[in-house]
């Protein structure tokens, strides 16, 4: 694949879309991420395209959870009672 | 060791972000590579790397701990800024800039049309040196093999150390 | 979890709320509705109650619930004649994060690069980008994922489980995890620059 490519290359733009979130992960070797910052390193477009990566990571980290239903609990507390009591 | 490193333009990582202790009067303080944003150590440049991660500031930087010589950057456990290379300001990155336009210009024309779509058009700015710098080193590969993209490379940082008094 | 054992009603209490999202996430993840989901969180925690004195804590608790959760909703999904989303066939598949024409072709000038930038969101004003009508968007275009992917991505971004602790409770690789947040980041994020670029 692409890291048969020399070093110096760096990613193109397309190699750098699909390894973003390996790259937020922190999930690459020290050789794939000097491929890949070598390459933010000159492109705008990409470095755009990993901050518009990073927004919607943080725009996802505020979506409203899932709320316990008020019956579900109370279903579940007393189970819990049970459970306790055996 | 001594070592060089490129900032933002407000003294930030380049990719981290992490907000440098930058020196003043004299040098910045020690970097622990686990407090700079949970990256595997502070990279740093050799002159040869330079024109690879030109950024808005360049320092040097005294790295500490087992270095580790890798291709294109040094990655140390600790680092500190020990001052910054004035010399490296807006009008000497773009005149850097504009050199590697001009080397890009030179290849294509030795091409006569084939890589006219290759050479950089003016609305790029002469300050995006490092996209410029490796443009020219794509043209040099063009017509030269990756042999030549290296040469160009190295020219670069010949440029680079020559104007900012380096080493 | 020692809490648990005790027979701390306030502890339950909790662990019962803040494991909600987590484990109705990993449910919806393989059965129809909603309600069907409740039910199945329902009886994972009787599942969880028969299984505490037992649990010798070689996973998170979190983990384990989840992974509890998992199984029940496998059988249900069964039960109800579904294809598991999980499925290896769905990750072999490619999802391109960016469609390929917006990059150029490998016989143009700068192969793979982009044919236009995308834009620099920092430039909107911050109000834009913090608007309800935004976040709003980020929830619609997570909804609408297909299954696997709106599992992960809830998972892992909305209520913020590590990697390790989505691919154990799912029992998906790492890596397969990872394929589908990518991908899941990737719509979501599509979605959003049609917002921002009209």
């Amino acid at each position: 694949m692409a890291d048969r490519t020399p070093l110096e290359h760096g990613y193109s733009c397309q190699e750098v879309v699909e390894l973003a979130s390996e790259y937020l992960e922190g999930a690459m070797s020290s050789e794939q991420m000097t491929r890949f910052e070598l390459h933010l390193n000159l492109c705008d477009g990409c470095s755009s395209f990993v901050e518009q990566v990073r927004a919607t990571v943080g725009m996802a980290r505020v979506v409203p959870e899932e709320e316990i239903p008020q019956e579900l609990k109370s279903k579940l507390l007393a189970a819990f009672r049970d459970w306790t009591r055996e | 060791m001594r070592a060089y490193k490129f900032l933002s333009d407000d003294g930030r990582g380049v990719f981290s972000g992490f907000d440098w202790p930058l020196p003043n009067g004299g040098p910045g303080a020690w970097v622990e590579s686990d407090v700079a944003a949970c990256r595997a150590g502070i990279h740093a440049c050799r002159t040869a790397d330079l024109p690879y991660w030109v950024a808005g500031r360049l320092y040097e930087i005294e790295l500490d701990g087992p270095v580790d010589e890798l291709p294109l950057k040094l990655v140390a456990p600790q680092g500190r800024p020990l001052g910054r290379i004035d010399a490296w300001d807006t009008p000497t990155r773009e005149a850097y800039g504009q050199t590697c336009f001009v080397r890009a210009h030179e290849f294509a024309a030795r091409a006569q049309g084939a890589l006219d779509d290759w050479a950089p058009t003016p609305d790029i700015s002469f300050r995006e040196s490092a996209r410029l710098g490796f443009i020219a080193a794509l043209l040099a590969e063009r017509l030269g093999g990756f042999d030549a993209h290296l040469e160009e490379r190295r020219r670069q940082s010949d440029w680079l150390v020559e104007h900012l008094a380096l080493r | 979890m020692a809490r648990l054992r005790d027979g701390d009603e306030h502890a339950f209490d909790e662990a019962v709320t803040d494991m909600y999202p987590g484990m109705f996430a990993v449910a919806r993840g393989y059965v129809r509705t909603r309600s069907v989901a409740e039910e199945v969180v329902q009886e994972a925690w009787l599942g969880v109650l028969k299984g505490l004195d037992g649990f010798e804590g070689r996973s998170t608790l979190r983990t384990w619930v989840l992974q509890i959760v998992a199984n029940i909703a496998r059988k249900r999904a069964v039960g109800e004649a579904r294809s598991l989303p999980f499925s290896s066939l769905e990750l072999e598949r490619g999802e391109p994060a960016v469609e390929p024409e917006r990059f150029r072709g490998p016989n143009e000038a700068f192969p793979g690069g982009w044919r236009s930038f995308p834009s620099n969101w920092q430039t909107q004003p911050e109000s834009r980008l913090l608007a309800r009508e935004t976040l709003e968007l980020v929830e619609r275009a997570i909804n609408e994922l297909p299954l696997a992917q709106r599992t992960v991505i809830t998972l892992r971004d909305v209520t913020g489980c590590a990697a390790v602790e989505v691919s154990e409770a799912m029992g998906i690789s790492e890596g397969n995890q990872r394929v589908l947040l990518h991908r899941a980041r990737a719509r979501v994020r599509a979605a959003l620059e049609r917002h921002f670029d009209g």
